[in-house]
């Protein structure tokens, strides 16, 4: 019955270094990586390859076309909108921005999420019944809702659609951690541990955690998938961002007022937050499926 | 069976509570006076205040005028609107079912499309159909909804003019508003030309059903594609084949029913992002639904009025998905509560 699987090479590649392999052969999820690192590159150095500063308006080029387009001029890449404030930089600090607080948030809502999740997973009886069903139910609350109402309450800004999203976020975490921690603590290696003496926080950090982490980088994907998508929704609503600061979403709101003269404006800015979002969404399918290979072979 | 209708009844009522809480402590944490918050009434004078706050007992404790806060709900005093002065009950009774007709059909859209879809791809898994319907819905899962029906109305409205820009139906049309679904209303209403109308009201549903259903679609396709994959490598598939049914029969009697099962709960977090696009779409298309509504009310500061759609847009979205999370128990007993099927 016992099937020998006999490892031929001299090391044993760790888990992580099998998912990295498993991922890597499949090109279409390498691509996105590729493209989701170079996002990662512009939002870290923006100040640094943007060619114009994304505030400084210039009316000597108010609305220049693309270069691609015939009248437009290779000094402004993806042209400029209605105050001549060069796109392609804008976009690049745009990137920065919304790139930037999607990250921070998830990994709030992540820490957030994880802490109850476990508290919730290890504890049992009703309490945490009561506590769990009610946070299933109010999971089902739209982000949108929750940052109108924090809106009306703080008023608007860019931290304050953050904490809604990140509001919006937890419950999730706190589901998937729950399920997770409670179908771990059934097995026979948690048992061992405990019968070793360990206590729930060594039990937590040493035998629980280090098997979590893939499932946390999963689901830490599909989250920042969301949270990019919602950033710029709020911006594009003005609930979120406000205009001054480039953020994806309030860099294509501005764009609408000249969509009809000036469909880049609309269209670039767009393209950009489809593009970071896809590429996201392609690392994080292409993970799911690295881990899934890994684990049934 | 009844155990379980009494568990969902009592969590029905515990979140409603603790929506209705929120909603309540909504009143204090929103700037400006409480009175005017709870209710939407202006006092003139300070003799009118005290009866004001005398009669919606906010002279009492907390709990006192929580209480009286629900039993108002209950009732249907839902206090009046800032803005316009009307009470807000009749305004969410004409906004819902806006919103709820638009993700009805957007939801339609991607059962009926994303479901047959995604069962080829999963029975056809790993071939080239597969990939292309699979990057397909990868693509149009990744669109952010608010560009791509800006996209739609600069193409489909702006260039090409097929379809209308915006609202529910030409103005041409008398259609008092007597359920708040437009194709029922057309049909009930009186001297209209019936099918005109019908046809009008289709053109303009067009593009946001569209641009609401095409993520929806995506997620579905996936789901679907995912579930039938799971359900193939099973035991139960191989036995099947063994006996020698084809695999139509396999399909029909063994897959789909498997399949569609761990679907179902993963469809109420699709409810939730379904009515997000709904009212982000809603305010592209200025369609008169609850997003419409509620941005409209945030941008004019109308605190009554978010105070009370924030409960009604929280309490159908939650209804919903108990409700979903209800059938699926009663129809399959045997799995776990907290198993949730992946993407």
């Amino acid at each position: 019955m016992a099937q020998f699987s006999l490892y031929q090479e001299e090391s044993q590649p760790s888990p992580w270094h099998r998912t990295w392999e498993e991922f890597r052969s499949s090109h279409v999820a390498f691509a996105g990586f590729i493209v989701l690192g170079l996002f990662l590159f512009v939002s870290l150095f923006a100040p640094l390859v943007a060619p114009y500063d994304p505030l400084q308006q210039n009316i000597d080029a108010l609305l220049v076309p693309p270069s691609w387009e015939p009248n437009g001029t290779v000094s402004h890449l993806f042209g400029t909108d209605a105050l001549g404030r060069d796109v392609f930089s804008r976009i690049m600090y745009g990137c920065r921005v919304t790139f930037g607080s999607s990250v921070l948030l998830v990994l709030i809502a992540m820490l957030v999420g994880v802490t109850i999740g476990t508290i919730a997973g290890m504890t049992s009886g009703v309490r945490s019944s009561v506590i769990n069903h009610t946070l299933d139910a109010l999971m089902a609350i739209p982000t949108l809702l929750i940052a109108i109402i924090i809106v009306a309450i703080l008023g608007t800004g860019l931290v304050n659609s953050m904490w809604a999203i990140t509001l919006a976020l937890i419950p999730q975490f706190i589901h998937h951690t729950r399920s997770f921690v409670r179908s771990e603590m059934k097995k026979e290696y948690i048992l061992a541990s405990r019968l070793d003496g360990a206590k729930p926080v060594q039990l937590f950090f040493h035998s629980v955690l280090p098997n979590m982490i893939e499932m946390l980088v999963v689901q830490g994907s599909l989250a920042l998938s969301v949270a990019v998508i919602d950033i710029s929704a709020l911006g594009f609503l003005n609930l979120g961002a406000q205009p001054p600061l480039p953020e994806l979403g309030v860099i294509l709101a501005d764009g609408l007022d000249v969509a009809y003269v000036a469909p880049w404006n609309v269209g670039l800015p767009g393209l950009t937050i489809f593009l970071m979002v896809l590429a996201i969404n392609i690392v994080g399918d292409g993970l799911r499926s690295a881990l899934r290979r890994r684990l049934t072979h | 069976m009844i155990q379980i209708l009494i568990r969902y009844a009592t969590l029905f009522i515990t979140t409603m509570l603790v929506l209705a809480a929120l909603s309540f402590s909504l009143a204090y944490l929103f700037p400006g006076d409480v009175l005017v918050n709870l209710t939407g009434i202006t006092p003139q004078n300070e003799t009118e205040r005290a009866a004001l706050l005398r009669q919606f007992q906010l002279d009492k404790p907390y709990l006192f005028q929580f209480i009286h806060y629900v039993q108002q709900l209950l009732q249907g005093n839902w206090g009046y609107s800032f803005v316009s002065g009307l009470p807000l009950r009749e305004e969410i009774g004409i906004a819902m079912p806006a919103t709820i007709e638009l993700s009805a059909y957007a939801l339609f859209v991607a059962i009926f499309v994303g479901v047959p879809l995604g069962c080829y791809a999963g029975m056809r898994s790993y071939t080239k159909r597969d990939y292309l319907i699979n990057s397909a819905s990868m693509v149009s899962y990744s669109f952010p909804v608010f560009w791509l029906a800006l996209v739609f109305i600069m193409v489909f409205s702006l260039n090409l003019g097929i379809v209308p820009l915006s609202g529910r139906v030409s103005l041409l049309f008398d259609v008092p508003p007597t359920t708040g679904f437009i194709l029922i209303d057309i049909i009930i209403a009186e001297n209209t030309d019936t099918s005109l109308a019908l046809n009008d009201a289709l053109y303009h549903l067009l593009l946001p059903t569209i641009s609401i259903a095409l993520v929806s679609t995506a997620s579905v396709v996936r789901l679907t594609r995912r579930s039938v994959i799971d359900v193939l490598k099973s035991p139960y598939i191989a036995a099947a084949e063994s006996r020698g049914l084809s695999r139509v029969q396999i399909f029909r009697r063994h897959i789909l029913r498997n399949a569609l099962l761990p679907i179902l709960p993963l469809m109420a977090i699709q409810i939730t992002t379904l009515i997000t696009n709904a009212m982000i779409v809603e305010t592209l298309f200025s369609w008169p639904g609850i997003g419409n509504w509620l941005i409209q009310a945030i941008y004019q500061r109308d605190y009554p009025a978010l105070r009370v759609g924030m409960l009604a847009v929280a309490t159908l979205v939650v209804s919903f998905t108990i409700l979903i999370d209800l059938f699926n128990r009663i129809i399959d007993p045997s799995r776990e509560k907290y198993e949730r099927g992946t993407v």
